[in-house]
């Protein structure tokens, strides 16, 4: 009998904890549909003081003394407005944000001990805090929490000074992965403010920090920053670093830097040759067109793809010289021009050139009958059957029959 | 012994068992509940479409076998094309289709024979040729057939990237899928793999490839469904996953760190439940090579998928995991109870020994044992009452608790009848449904042993549009 106790004891248990458990979940719903209706409530009421405010420029009292949460939704509401403002009015809501005491609140809230209640005040004040919060949001840079770094991280690429940029780059050395990653996407958020710490870092940073740094340098077009990638792309210690400067190179996009980049290419390690031919391409300087044309038949794939997509780029006289490694000796450089020249759209130009009259009928012809016999003929049979010209098609197969016979 | 006594001991023994399970259950929860609370919390501040915008998240390979797709093929791989990322590839494996899978591809993305090089670090069956598009970032593979593992090793073979990302073609995508699930991978250069939760689309409205309403479906197969992936998804791999036990990333989604999906041999192509065996295998491999390592999930619902809506092809789908799970624990019994295999040695793999592969087995042998002692009167009837209304109670309860946590956490069903609805799908499933799945699950135990290696194929009725639905 007591086995049978303690059983019906366990029913009347489970069937409160099942009531309590549809309770509480059709609770939290309900709680949830009344708390959103409060809070459209609260801000239209805090929406119609704002814009009092920005008229007048008197702070009124609804603004005042609010507490947590209706500093919150002033904090986010404030953010929405500085998206869509300009100049003095925005200066003003920078003001405003001091005079209502959200700005203090938040810089207390820095120091509280719940990470959620730091990551709201770290936010908040990237927009409000201005200068003087960078320092203690760098300390926040270094908290154990990977989403509070993340937070700080955007807060300080918001206040955007060189000290923010600084901290932002010291943790470009960091372990993980992540945290680099955000650290260089809020430094080019900072943009020219962050070039002195980025060439630091470029400089005297760890491996991937030292990567990062030129691939930052590279995405913000940094011109004066070339010497050092130059430098970096000719000494760095390892592969990655210097592809990575050489593709910063192609981005700057710099005439002068055409010499570094082609004894670049002669580094014995492919990722580098790669990334030269990207930068080459890049640049679209015709002079570097034979340098492409040797690495078209490199012994590395991605080599010869990014070699000949460079060529791809350079006008026609790259699309000449892509022509001609049609007629090469080796199968897998044929091959690639061929492909390049179709997913370039410019088999398909050709082919609607095949009647022009003088120079550009000839090459068009000479570039078709050049695919026909490197055997690169599928993408060239598939347009002689869906061509919409009937004249189109009959001319690419006449030309083709032309190139097969002779 | 006599027979009663015998009848008696088992049922205590069921009893034992069945408070075993829901003690593990209860603590699974829990941890859940916790993991769960702080994954939402972080997200208000995670930034995602920052770091989407940025170009800095590591560029991700998106691997989809197909095998006679060619109806739904083009909108697949253009929803996963666009898929909210920096810099992603989609890579369609043609699996020897006998239709004209590889054609419409040509045809739609204007698709040339590629030199591209593939490397070739996981046997497949012979390739027949690799195209690419001029304008998308997408490779076919065209292969003779070889099954669904054999289709995605060819995929990882010709992947670019270092994130391989393996999914079904019919699986339908949140827009920042991808970013969600690859975020584990870029925090830590030691998570392995990471799984995402998979929904049910049943009754949900799509408009080109993507989830514009969540709606619970009307037949009640498919809401059986939504309560037990609730149920296995949220409550449970949550939990397993913080322990660094999981032992499943669902064949449908899933990512992987290329390096350790190759050192781990890819997936294997004579096991029905390829994706437990690969999960399985990874957390052996990396283990034998002293690694560090996490395979993650990711508590968000990300991918929403089809599920069978009548009992014929459900009993195949579940006599078929079944049988995975079994193929699975056999060949790597020799992780079971090993300390070398930390957590996943002493945890995981014999709660799905006990609990899982023998799970259905004890069952049965409960309910034989309650109506036989109920029969011979060893079983008292008010007893027998009481036990069986709070074994369901406990049933029901970890479904409400599910739905709960879906509610609190995620929020994907706007409606209150929708709420409603899986609460009572949660209470109906102990009559009739689960003890279906338990007969399912114990042939299936059979038919392992006579060597059955079917597949148990899918019939999909397609995903229903606004106006289909109307």
């Amino acid at each position: 009998m007591q086995v049978l106790a303690i059983i019906l004891w366990a029913v009347t248990v489970m069937f409160a904890l099942n009531v309590m458990m549809i309770a509480v979940t059709l609770g939290i719903k309900a709680a949830r549909v009344l708390r959103r209706r409060r809070t459209q409530t609260k801000i239209e009421r805090l929406e119609a003081a704002l814009d009092q405010t920005l008229i007048s420029g008197e702070v009124p009292p609804a603004l005042r003394h609010l507490g947590n949460r209706d500093l919150d939704l002033l904090a986010t509401m404030m953010v929405e407005y500085l998206s869509l403002l300009r100049g003095t009015e925005r200066d003003r809501l920078v003001r405003l944000a001091k005079e209502t005491g959200l700005v203090r609140a938040y810089f207390d809230r820095l120091r509280s001990r719940g990470r959620w209640r730091k990551a709201r005040a770290a936010e908040n004040l990237g927009y409000f805090g201005g200068p003087e919060a960078a320092a203690p949001l760098a300390n926040l840079l270094a908290h154990r929490d990977e989403t509070l770094r993340a937070v700080a991280a955007r807060a300080l690429a918001h206040i955007g000074t060189p000290e923010a940029a600084g901290a932002l780059a010291q943790m470009l050395n960091d372990p993980s992965e992540l945290t680099r990653l955000r650290m260089a996407e809020n430094l080019e958020r900072i943009g020219t403010l962050a070039v002195g710490s980025l060439s630091e870092t470029l400089e005297r940073g760890n491996p991937p920090a030292r990567v990062l740094a030129a691939r930052v340098l590279g995405n913000l077009r940094v011109h004066d920053a070339r010497p050092a990638l130059r430098e970096t792309m000719r000494e760095g210690a390892f592969p990655d670093l210097r592809a990575q400067a050489a593709l910063a190179l192609g981005k700057i996009g710099d005439p002068d830097d055409i010499p570094a980049l082609l004894e670049a290419a002669e580094d014995g390690a492919w990722p580098v040759r790669a990334q030269v031919a990207s930068a080459l391409g890049a640049i679209g300087d015709v002079s570097t067109i034979p340098t492409l044309q040797k690495l078209t038949v490199d012994t590395e794939w991605w080599v010869r793809l990014n070699a000949s997509r460079a060529l791809a780029n350079m006008g026609p006289a790259g699309e000449k010289a892509l022509a001609r490694l049609l007629e090469g000796e080796d199968r897998y450089t044929r091959d690639r021009a061929a492909a390049t020249l179709e997913e370039r759209g410019i088999t398909r130009r050709a082919v609607r050139e095949l009647d022009a009259p003088g120079e550009k009928g000839e090459g068009a012809r000479a570039m078709i009958r050049a695919m026909v016999r490197a055997g690169a003929v599928r993408y060239l049979e598939r347009l002689a059957r869906t061509l919409p010209d009937e004249g189109a098609r009959e001319t690419l197969r006449r030309t083709m029959r032309e190139a097969r016979e002779s | 012994m006599n027979p009663s006594d015998l009848i008696l001991t088992v049922n205590y023994f069921v009893l034992g068992y069945f408070l075993a399970i829901n003690a593990i259950y209860f603590v699974l929860y829990l941890i859940s509940f916790a993991e769960i609370a702080d994954y939402v919390r972080r997200e208000i501040f995670s930034g995602f479409s920052e770091l989407f915008t940025s170009n800095y998240a590591p560029p991700v390979s998106v691997v989809v076998p197909a095998y006679n797709e060619e109806a739904t093929i083009t909108e697949s791989v253009r929803s996963f094309l666009t898929l909210h990322y920096p810099l992603h590839e989609v890579i369609v494996v043609n699996d020897g289709s006998s239709d004209g899978t590889l054609e419409v591809l040509m045809q739609e993305f204007g698709l040339y024979e590629s030199d591209q090089p593939m490397r070739m670090q996981l046997e497949t069956a012979p390739l027949r040729g690799i195209y690419t598009s001029p304008t998308e970032r997408l490779i076919v593979v065209d292969k003779e057939n070889g099954g669904k593992s054999d289709a995605l090793n060819a995929g990882i073979c010709a992947a670019s990237y270092p994130l391989v990302c393996c999914m079904d073609a019919d699986i339908i995508l949140e827009e920042d899928a991808l970013l969600r699930v690859a975020r584990p991978m870029i925090e830590s250069g030691s998570v392995a793999a990471v799984g995402g939760i998979i929904r049910v689309a049943n009754g949900c409205e799509f408009e080109k490839g993507r989830l514009v309403k969540v709606k619970t479906p009307r037949k009640p197969l498919p809401n059986f469904q939504i309560v037990e992936y609730l149920r296995a998804f949220i409550a449970v791999r949550t939990a397993w996953s913080r322990l660094n036990c999981l032992l499943i990333i669902s064949g449908a989604f899933g990512m992987f760190r290329r390096r350790d999906l190759i050192l781990a041999g890819g997936y294997s192509s004579d096991t029905v439940g390829e994706d437990m065996e690969l999960t399985t295998r990874m957390h052996r491999v990396l283990r034998e090579n002293d690694r560090k390592y996490k395979i993650s999930f990711v508590p968000d619902p990300i991918a929403w998928t089809e599920v069978p809506d009548t009992l014929r092809v459900l009993g195949r789908q579940r006599d078929r995991w079944h049988r995975g799970l079994i193929d699975t624990l056999v060949r790597h019994r020799r992780m079971l109870f090993n300390p070398r295999y930390g957590p996943v040695g002493l945890i995981a793999m014999p709660y799905f020994f006990i609990f899982e592969f023998l799970g259905p087995v004890i069952e049965l042998l409960g309910y034989a044992a309650f109506v036989a002692g109920v029969a011979l009167g060893v079983i008292n009837g008010p007893f027998a009452l009481a036990f069986f209304l709070a074994a369901v109670g406990l049933g029901v309860l970890l479904s409400t608790a599910a739905v709960f946590l879906e509610e609190l956490s995620l929020e994907r069903y706007p409606r209150w009848w929708d709420l409603v609805k899986l609460t009572l799908y949660g209470v109906l499933e102990n009559f009739g449904y689960r003890q279906l799945n338990t007969l399912w699950r114990a042939l299936a135990i059979v038919s392992f042993l006579r060597n059955n290696t079917n597949w148990g194929a899918m019939e999909r009725k397609g995903f229903r549009t606004r106006e289909e639905n109307e």
